[in-house]
């Protein structure tokens, strides 16, 4: 056993330190910022992205010949939890290509595909941005019952159908779209295939959904006649499905680290935010009541903390992780969900002010993520979905639905 | 970099923990154990010393021991935890052995080592009184200067074994200051000391053990005189993450005779773990017991190789004391009725929560104590 970081890594961590209070304004703090929605926010966050991808950052765990490094899965570890620490932004490029394509098409993509697509994903450049069509309108947590239909015409697929909660695909130049290409058959997981669909081509409409909280991350987007090269096809056609569930893994098992960093700020702010703030005459931070929730907080994030380096110490092990992620990530929105409450009633009456109006504390930070933490339970899995993969794969209980 | 793999040697040790502990202690005797008077079975604490050389784990082989580590321990104790083993094991081997070892002089240590080791002698800690809590200021048994010792008059509450204790270790305020205290070698045996067996929940053995004017002589003090508390702070690092590696084994048996449970009773014609009301319960408690077990290896780590952190140990029993409770609370529910019998083992579990919750300090201490690491 070891529970500590090598001199490698710890260096990797003070390098980005370093990046960060180099390249950000002084008093940033990206916590739970949505970086796609707004022109000039995206345009920042793509010039970051393009700093980190010179750095040889943006891709870092990638083999060399595909633009990445090599680094191991705990240089990643600490980049990632870094990057949520500090908030930087452009580091996923809308999530997609840097998680997940990128790690699909290294384990299941022709050679050309990974010629062709992963070095654009690393050069950090627009180019590279990516979306995701999974969800349907009758397709959340039961996936498997997607009807978007491709269909093979000659050397080409011909694509219909309709996509939902797509996040970035108003910035995307390729969609990762899941569609049928069987039907009719009795295992309804069976007959989904996956393909790369340049966002350009013709017959794709995308249409703005706003969230809650006014902001533009994902939309609607229709696909009519849609024609798609056979040659994007990735992976083994009627596979799509074990395909996903592999690149879920890498969804859900990067997000984690993530999360740690992010947590870790937030709770460090607050610790400093009820240093600093009077009531009657004495500092918030000697209120017993305070110093309880903070300290539970605290467990919760270092509890996070071990669940991500487990995760990641089994990756690079070899051993193919299953219930882990879900583990990291049911257990990581449930402690960012009682962080972001925690942070709300310290701020008490202040944390109903607008995140960027000049009356809001520490930047607006714990309303961005009061706002974010319900859709961050959702995104990739709902929590729900989580414990039904962790009570069957790792406690071997039956399913009932 | 990382790791979180056992090596060989705690792998064997962990099986043939778990082997003996099967056959040698089944729940059946920790039944007859709850009503035995002395609580523990010597045919067993002989065996566990000669046969496994438990008590001197971590003892150099000089003293009789094996020269383990304290991860061993840790190792040890999770299974020890995991068949809830009836006995003064903990006191002997953690409460009094460990500190010896670090604190005692060479004559103390030769004096009583070797005996901890070979299974002859029987310890406890006599430290918390009428306020049950793990602060200096609760240390009021009087140590008096006299001619040629101490006289220790005071009452000591929730010593565990104390009735078959052959030595105490016995923590008495000998001066004014806050953690003005000092920590004595006490014969069980020494006139003036009468010990009364409490009555718990757990059946286990807490004693309340009153000193009248019990002699002590001056080469029985342990460490220096006034400076105890150092000692104490030693004691409850270690004896902290060692409750915890117990509970974690408590709760993992726990959890698997419940998944056995519910992937086997059928109602409704499905077993009922199908059901997503009982199998979410089921996980929740799953990842619980997981992150428990990463904040205890991690802070046994930690003090394993001397870096000890009491924010990380700390840290591991909040979370172990609010786990345990919740585990043991959700799995009896999941049982159903049958679950509130005195046939099923969870019973024997949630009857000892409330003994690991309040010893070595409960969350609210702990909590503060994170508190106080993270700068407040």
């Amino acid at each position: 056993m070891e529970f500590k970081f090598s001199e490698k890594e710890e260096k990797l961590r003070g390098d980005i330190r370093k990046f960060a209070k180099e390249e950000l304004p002084p008093d940033w703090i990206g916590l739970g910022l949505t970086e796609e929605s707004r022109d000039e926010d995206w345009e920042y966050a793509m010039s970051i992205a393009k700093k980190l991808s010179q750095r040889g950052w943006l891709t870092m765990a990638w083999p060399k010949e595909y633009g990445g490094r090599g680094a191991s899965p705990w240089e990643q570890l600490v980049y990632n939890e870094e990057v949520g620490y500090w908030g930087i932004p452009g580091t996923m490029m809308g999530a997609s290509g840097v998680a997940w394509v990128g790690p699909s098409l290294i384990l299941f993509g022709s050679e050309e595909q990974k010629r062709k697509y992963l070095p654009i994903i690393a050069s950090g450049e627009p180019d590279g941005v990516w979306c995701t069509g999974y969800s349907e309108p009758d397709a959340g947590s039961d996936f498997a019952n997607i009807q978007c239909r491709a269909v093979k015409k000659g050397g080409k697929y011909v694509i219909n159908g309709q996509k939902i909660w797509t996040s970035c695909a108003h910035r995307a130049k390729w969609c990762w779209l899941a569609a049928r290409t069987k039907f009719n058959i009795d295992k309804k997981h069976h007959g989904i295939s996956l393909f790369i669909v340049d966002m350009k081509s013709p017959g794709i409409t995308v249409n703005p959904l706003m969230n809650y909280a006014g902001h533009h991350i994902f939309n609607e987007v229709f696909f009519d006649d849609v024609r798609v090269p056979a040659s994007n096809l990735v992976g083994e056609e009627g596979r799509g499905w074990y395909h996903l569930m592999q690149a879920l893994v890498h969804e859900r098992g990067g997000t984690a680290p993530m999360g740690v960093g992010s947590l870790r700020r937030l709770l460090d702010e607050l610790v400093q935010y009820v240093k600093e703030t009077q009531h009657e005459g004495k500092p918030l931070s000697q209120n017993p009541i305070i110093r309880q929730k903070l300290a539970d907080r605290a467990i919760e994030l270092e509890t996070l903390r071990m669940f991500a380096c487990e995760t990641t110490w089994k990756m690079s092990q070899g051993v193919i992780v299953v219930y882990e992620p879900s583990r990291d990530k049911a257990f990581g929105s449930q402690a960012l969900e009682r962080l972001a409450i925690t942070g709300t009633e310290i701020l008490g009456a202040y944390s109903q002010v607008d995140p960027d109006s000049r009356w809001a504390k520490i930047k607006g930070s714990i309303q961005h993520i009061y706002l974010l933490f319900p859709g961050a339970s959702i995104a990739g899995g709902t929590d729900d979905i989580e414990r039904n993969i962790i009570g069957q794969f790792r406690l071997g209980l039956p399913r009932s639905y | 970099m990382m790791d979180f793999g056992l090596s060989e040697g705690q792998e064997m040790l962990r099986a043939s923990a778990a082997d003996f502990l099967r056959t040698e202690c089944p729940k059946s005797r920790v039944r007859e154990l709850e009503e035995d008077d002395r609580g523990y079975d010597p045919g067993l604490w002989h065996k566990i010393a000669e046969e496994m050389g438990w008590m001197g784990l971590v003892l150099p082989e000089k003293y009789g021991g094996v020269g383990g580590d304290f991860m061993d321990l840790a190792i040890l104790l999770e299974e020890m935890g995991r068949n809830i083993v009836p006995g003064p094991f903990f006191s002997t081997v953690v409460l009094c052995a460990l500190p010896i070892l670090k604190y005692g002089t060479d004559e103390q240590k030769e004096r009583f080592l070797p005996k901890v080791a070979s299974g002859e002698q029987i310890w406890s800690l006599a430290l918390t009184e009428a306020s049950a809590t793990y602060e200096a200021s609760g240390i009021e048994l009087r140590a008096s200067l006299e001619q040629e010792g101490y006289l220790l008059t005071g009452i000591k509450f929730l010593v565990p074994y104390a009735h078959v204790a052959d030595h105490l270790l016995v923590v008495a305020r000998t001066s004014e200051a806050r953690e003005g205290v000092s920590i004595f070698l006490v014969d069980g045996k020494s006139p003036g000391i009468k010990i009364e067996v409490i009555p718990t929940m757990a059946r286990d053995k807490m004693c309340e053990v009153n000193f009248n004017k019990v002699r002590v002589s001056k080469d029985n003090i342990l460490g220096k005189i006034d400076q105890g508390w150092d000692i104490v702070d030693f004691i409850l690092q270690r004896a902290i993450v060692l409750k915890c590696a117990e509970v974690l084994g408590a709760c993992e048996a726990v959890m698997q005779m419940t998944n056995t449970y519910v992937k086997d009773r059928v109602q409704f014609d499905r077993p009922i773990g199908s059901y997503q009301a009982l199998q979410h319960r089921m996980v929740d408690r799953f990842i619980d017991v997981e992150g428990l077990r990463y904040l205890v290896y991690k802070a046994a780590w930690e003090v394993s190789t001397g870096s000890a952190s009491s924010l990380h140990i700390s840290m591991a029993k909040a979370k172990a004391n609010e786990v345990y409770q919740r585990t043991c609370i959700d799995c009896i529910k999941n049982h159903g009725a049958i679950g509130f019998t005195a046939d099923q083992d969870i019973g024997l579990y949630y009857r000892r929560v409330k003994t690991a919750e309040f010893s070595l300090g409960d969350s609210d201490f702990h909590r503060e104590r994170v508190a106080v690491g993270l700068g407040l």
